[in-house]
């Protein structure tokens, strides 16, 4: 019982937190946090059964198309939901049009691929273990992930472009930046690393329209937790997730395990609103 | 009484009488009416079918009306409403058939599930004074979660996935369509009361909620007291609305209870329009309606839900209500003239009384390494006009947000008449007459110029609102009161002519004026002004100039953050110049404007 | 001899009358009947099968003539497995179009709701769900289960575990739907009174991607057998793949589903469809020398000639939705399409031949499924749509 609560808690932690990682590498371009991250998760792992199994495509084929149809989705909610109410007075448009996005995507998910969960390929043709893929795959993605945009913001040109219109958008401007390119980079990055959290994670969580909404909340809660922006508290707080998650799951089961970390996540978060972490609140006046 | 103020008066009757309270009251009734009218008569054309349908929709609009208030008008995005149906819809159909105790009659299962349904929304609301928009809205969806996974577990008393039979209701409410006129009336009530709120001082206290929130703190507004009772009144009519969903459904199941269902709610109300009744309203009868109309549409609803939410959020946010606003689309004259009028001022501000004097006794405030200001004092007396100058960054601003409570200083005192103001008790600078204006004008662009300058004098409402919910005398009284009140300062300040005009079509210099004829509401003894001029041409400013004077002979005492010289020069008493956080020079404008190291570090020439 | 002037007459009368008769009768109206299966959702398994066989029995109907000339107009309301949808469904049915009588809604859980509405608007309806409380000649005059309940499927069900099988501990889980609820709280107590003991019951929500926490529960609470009840193929399919992914050899029993096609086509590897036994039916099952009955087989070669898909679902459900549409088609040939003529026809119903059992009610009991013809079937038996009947089992 234990093994299995710190393998699947683990794994389904890392998931969690790549999807975290999704919603803060969208705010970081925009200061906007986008319904859609969920949306990505579930993405990745229907277009994973979409190509792999129904489509028959080689592994590595459709692990790449999947990735490619995740950044799609990235470049459209920027272009669609996000730049459009960026410039608007009313700063909390974004939440109902990329609310209104997410939607769309997950109803057509729906009703043109399924309602009930599909079954997702099992990608490397070795026999099940007690440390099975289904395991490693999520975790060895989110380390992947990690250490990449670790690399790529602190080493490279455009890494340092991206924080530097998340610190400070008008002079990033006024330096020459292209802003508005280098949003929609972020927000196909961010795409990509959502896709590919449900694709890592597909044969746990299978190809199901209903993981957006599922996604969308448990992928939030290290967010909120960890800090906006701050991919290293998300990878924390999403790994406590998984784990208190699966532990509920295990030992007591499916319904009180939602209500319980339902229940937890609001009082944390009531108790410290901006996250354990936590950060100043800007200046309003 | 002077004859050019009786005349001025007499205008401003004459103007009032123009758009009589009464007779906008009919034509804002006309459309609700008609309505009222073919709802009532439906039956006589409406088959059984549609009947279901119609019921549904009085339903769900009674639900929607109380969430307006909170999504529509307070602008908290609370996805998760559904929570509240569930929660009513169980309530009343387990008290009604008996599960815990002996059945009661369904009407009272139908009181206990409002009460339930009330603290509920309290509690599912309440989030929202701590949280930003986006964890708020997560917060909600984890609630409806949560209701949905105990209304499955709780099997003893819910069914579990069996579910539990809806109430019936009485004769003569037992008939198909005796229970449509059942919600239909419950629908009217709901309409009617939230439209006495909508045209209440709370109603435009949530608007600034929403649009303006320092102005709304700057005018006294207690946002988690407000906040509270429109979520208990949601929390109420969701848990009636679930009670006779219920009742309709004739069973119910904890999957009957979807994600969707919420979502059609809070789109409903977006596809309305903000601040508004009539667009929810028309908005919850079109997503009822509109997947009726073919079968296939019943699969896509949600579909089709979400692409109108994208619609309007990208190509026409103000929704149904903007689409109906013919009166915002009368052109407005060009090449207006702010002509303030300082007589007026005086009406307004009478009776100022002993006061005593704002001072700041060496106060000091850092952020981080920076020190915003350091060690500061500064006198404001009553009557009269300080300036406070000096470059950028040297904490003008932080000045004048330490004395309205935004920061605590972490040295000194801010004291009035001797006695210590509270720190980051914003609400209640209001309370003591500290008005103030602010850097960029934070107005309500939706409402009406005069309803921005109302918002003002919030807090001199004597009625409850419970009182504004049911249209009781002393909401008339005290609508009657702040409207002239708002009348009289806005010709004070020179704008009496677009009192019925949408704020966010007016030019810049009339949002700043907007802004002190709202703070004047107050009849503040203190008057704290954030760069009035900026962006103002001159023939504005010397306008500008005679009002304030004018405020300050009527016994205010003015702070004046300012960048033009001009103006201070010309009308202040003191001046104050700071620079780096401390005072570098203080004296009458005279004295500064020879002072050498002002002239060097600020004024130059 | 030429014809006289009477009979040129009278036989041009009789064709002018025939050729005014047939425009006549061809004009006759259809008869409306409503239909409110799952064709989408989680539990459609019942409603994509049940619909093969019937829109088969329509169009036979239709094509011999239909009832008296009129025509058979199956009207189609998909509840996509949603009690509201379905109630909203049979609003539409009953107020919108006036049909005659409705056939369905097929899964307990929605037919929880509609049953109470369809008697208030006095509607005869026929349905196939098992929980128990689905008639009541009482409440439900005009309602008639033409399926077997949930006590004989439990009963049967039960018996194979308990005195076949010989296993003491039973873990007893479903789904969240009504159906699944429904039946965990009615099979616990049977189990029970029949000296077994019930270590675990579980409320599973179907969707739920990962079963193994719930069967590691089981394990640990000494489950000898697991009792699955739930239509939602895909949970069926998990539960099976997680004991043969946890190598627990232990038998599962329990709901017709199981040995679906469809489960059948997500299990991980075929050997993991051993020791599965799902309840089926007697007429739709090979006997042990390994033939179906007259009837069964005709309707095999029916079904075939109709080019109608077998392999992703269950016979009997096919056989259900064929037999429904004659039953009523029956009812109406003799007494017409009056409501209170229908329900009496049914009332007095004796042996009617169906494919999958032969129906009879009565004005008590509106239950018309022979107790006897219930059986546990083994799933990997499947051929053609039938099974063999599990080990051990006497007839």
């Amino acid at each position: 019982m234990v093994t299995s609560i710190v393998l699947s808690g683990t794994a389904m932690g890392c998931i969690y937190a790549l999807i975290a990682v999704t919603y803060n590498v969208m705010f970081s371009a925009s200061r906007v946090f986008s319904f859609t991250a969920g949306t990505l998760g579930m993405i990745g792992g229907v277009l994973g059964s979409l190509f792999i199994l129904r489509m028959g495509m080689p592994i590595a084929l459709g692990f790449l198309l999947a990735l490619a149809g995740g950044a799609l989705l990235g470049i459209v909610t920027e272009i669609v939901a996000v730049r459009p109410v960026l410039k608007s007075l009313d700063q909390h448009l974004y939440v109902l049009s990329t609310l209104a996005l997410a939607l769309m995507v997950q109803q057509f998910t729906a009703i043109e691929w399924s309602t009930e969960p599909a079954p997702f390929p099992r990608l490397f043709d070795i026999p099940r273990a007690e440390f099975d893929q289904q395991f490693w795959l999520p975790m060895l993605a989110c380390a992947f992930v990690i250490v990449s945009l670790e690399l790529l913001y602190r080493y490279t040109l455009i890494g340092h472009a991206f924080l530097a219109i998340a610190e400070d958008n008008y002079a990033a401007r006024a330096l020459g930046l292209p802003e508005r390119r280098l949003r929609m980079t972020s927000f196909a990055i961010a795409g990509a690393i959502g896709a590919l959290a449900g694709f890592a994670g597909g044969e746990m969580l299978l190809a199901f329209f209903a993981n957006a909404p599922m996604l969308t909340f448990y992928g939030f809660v290290p967010v909120a937790l960890g800090g906006m922006g701050n991919n290293r508290g998300a990878v924390v707080a999403g790994l406590l997730l998984g784990l208190f998650q699966q532990s509920a799951n295990f030992l007591v089961g499916g319904i009180f395990a939602s209500v319980a970390v339902f229940t937890v996540f609001i009082i944390v978060l009531l108790a410290r609103p901006n996250g354990l972490v936590g950060s100043a609140l800007q200046r309003r006046v | 009484m002077d004859t050019e103020a009786a005349q001025r008066v007499s205008e401003l009757r004459a103007a009032r009488a123009e758009t009589p309270a009464r007779a906008s009251a009919i034509s804002l009734a006309l459309p609700y009416l008609a309505l009222l009218a073919v709802a009532i008569l439906f039956p006589l054309f409406g088959g059984g079918y549609w009947g279901v349908i119609a019921t549904r929709a009085c339903v769900y609009w009674v639900l929607v009306s109380g969430l307006n208030l909170v999504v529509g008008f307070a602008g908290q995005i609370a996805i998760g409403w559904v929570a509240l149906l569930t929660l009513g819809a169980y309530t009343t159909s387990v008290f009604a058939a008996g599960n815990v105790m002996a059945p009661l009659p369904p009407y009272l299962a139908l009181a206990i599930a409002a009460v339930v349904g009330a603290i509920f929304g309290l509690i599912v609301g309440l989030p929202a004074l701590r949280l930003r928009t986006f964890y708020f809205a997560i917060t909600t969806l984890g609630f409806a979660t949560i209701v949905t996974q105990v209304a499955l577990a709780w099997q003893s008393v819910t069914g579990g996935g069996v579910g539990v039979p809806g109430p019936v209701f009485p004769d003569p409410f037992a008939s198909q369509w005796g229970f449509y006129y059942f919600c239909l009336a419950l629908a009217a009530i709901c309409t009617w009361m939230t439209a006495n709120v909508a045209a209440s001082r709370f109603g435009r206290a949530l608007t600034a909620i929403r649009d303006a929130e320092v102005a709304a703190e700057a005018s006294g507004i207690a946002k988690p007291r407000l906040l509270g009772t429109v979520f208990l009144f949601a929390g109420a009519t969701a848990a009636i609305a679930g009670g006779l969903f219920a009742s309709l459904q004739s069973y119910i199941t904890p999957d009957a209870f979807t994600l969707d269902l919420s979502v059609l709610f809070f789109i409903a109300i977006l596809i309305g329009g903000r601040s508004s009744i009539l667009g929810p309203l028309l908005g919850t009868i079109l997503l009822t309606v509109l997947p009726e109309f073919a079968a296939p549409l019943v699969a896509w609803s949600t579909f089709l839900y979400a692409v109108l939410l994208l619609v309007i959020v990208l190509a026409m946010p103000g929704g149904i209500a903007e689409l109906l606003d013919f009166k915002n689309r009368r052109p407005l004259q060009s090449n207006r003239a702010i002509v303030p009028r300082p007589d007026l001022v005086a009406r307004l501000l009478d009776a100022q009384g002993d006061t005593g004097t704002l001072t700041l006794d060496q106060v000091a405030l850092s952020f981080g390494g920076v020190h915003a200001i350091d060690g500061l004092d500064l006198k404001i007396q009553p009557g009269r006009v300080h300036g406070l100058i000096g470059p950028n960054g040297s904490g003008k601003t932080t000045t004048l947000n330490v004395i309205s409570g935004y920061y605590a200083p972490q040295r000194g005192a801010v004291m009035l008449g001797g006695k210590a103001l509270p720190a980051l008790a914003r609400e209640a600078r209001a309370h003591m007459r500290i008005a103030r204006t602010f850097q960029t004008p934070r107005i309500v662009g939706s409402a009406s110029v005069l309803e921005n300058v109302m918002i003002g004098g919030t807090i001199d409402g004597r009625g409850t609102f419970v009182e504004s919910l049911l249209s009781l005398p002393r909401h008339w009284r005290d609508e009657a009161k702040l409207r002239d009140t708002a009348m009289l300062a806005l010709s004070a300040v020179g704008l009496e002519r677009l009192a019925p005009v949408r704020a966010d079509r007016l030019q810049h210099a009339e949002l700043r004026f907007i802004e002190i004829a709202r703070a004047l509401m107050l009849r503040p003894r203190f008057l704290l002004l954030d760069e009035p001029a900026a962006g103002l041409s001159g023939e504005e400013i010397a306008r500008l100039a005679t009002l304030l004077l004018a405020i300050a002979r009527a016994g205010t005492g003015v702070l004046l953050v300012e960048h033009h010289p001009d103006l201070i020069f010309d009308i202040c008493h003191e001046v104050t110049v700071l620079n780096l956080g401390k005072t570098l020079a203080a004296g009458t404008p005279a004295e500064i404007r020879s002072h050498r190291e002002v002239v060097n570090a600020y004024l130059g020439g | 001899m030429p014809l006289s002037r009477r009979q040129l007459l009278s036989s041009g009368a009789a064709a002018i009358a025939s050729t005014i008769a047939k425009p006549a009768i061809a004009a006759k109206e259809p008869i409306l009947v409503g239909y409110l299966p799952a064709l989408t959702g989680p539990s459609s398994s019942t409603g994509v099968g049940i619909n093969r066989g019937t829109l088969l029995a329509v169009q036979e109907i239709n094509a011999s003539g239909g009832i008296d000339g009129r025509q058979i107009e199956l009207i189609t309301r998909d509840t996509q497995s949603d009690p509201t949808k379905a109630v909203n469904g049979a609003a539409e049915l009953t107020r919108g179009q006036k049909v005659s009588v409705v056939f369905g809604p097929l899964n307990s859980g929605e037919s929880l709701a509609v049953v109470p509405l369809l008697a208030r608007t006095n509607t005869p309806q026929v349905h196939p769900c098992w929980v128990d409380s689905l008639t009541d000649p009482k409440k439900y005059p005009m309602c008639f289960r033409n399926a077997p309940t949930n006590q004989q499927i439990g009963g049967a069900a039960n018996r194979y575990v308990v005195d076949v099988l010989k296993q003491k501990k039973v873990a007893v889980i479903s789904d969240t739907t009504g159906y699944g609820t429904a039946s965990v709280n009615a099979y616990a107590p049977m189990l029970k009174a029949k000296g077994a003991e019930v270590v675990y019951t579980g409320n599973v929500d179907a969707a739920n991607p990962d079963l193994k926490p719930e069967l590691l529960r089981m394990q640990s609470a000494g489950a000898e057998a697991i009792m699955p009840w739930s239509v939602n193929a895909g949970f069926l399919s998990r539960i099976i793949n997680t004991r043969g992914q946890m190598g627990w050899d232990v038998p599962i029993v329990g709901q017709t589903t199981l040995g679906s096609g469809q489960t059948q086509a997500l299990l991980e590897k075929p050997e993991y469809w051993a020791k599965v036994y799902p309840n089926n039916f007697r007429p739709v099952c090979y006997t042990p020398d390994g033939k179906l009955t007259d009837r069964t087989a005709a309707f095999l070669d029916r079904l075939k000639s109709a080019k109608i898909e077998m392999g992703d679902t269950l016979l009997w459900w096919i056989a259900l939705g064929y037999d429904s549409p004659r039953m009523i088609a029956e009812a109406m040939k003799a007494v017409g399409t009056e409501p209170d003529k229908v329900v009496g026809y049914l009332n007095n119903l004796k042996q009617f031949a169906g494919v999958y059992g032969d129906m009879s009610f009565t004005p008590d009991r509106h239950d018309g499924y022979p107790d006897e013809q219930v059986v546990m079937v083994e799933a990997n038996s499947l051929n053609n749509g039938a099974f063999k009947l599990a080990p051990g089992y006497s007839a």
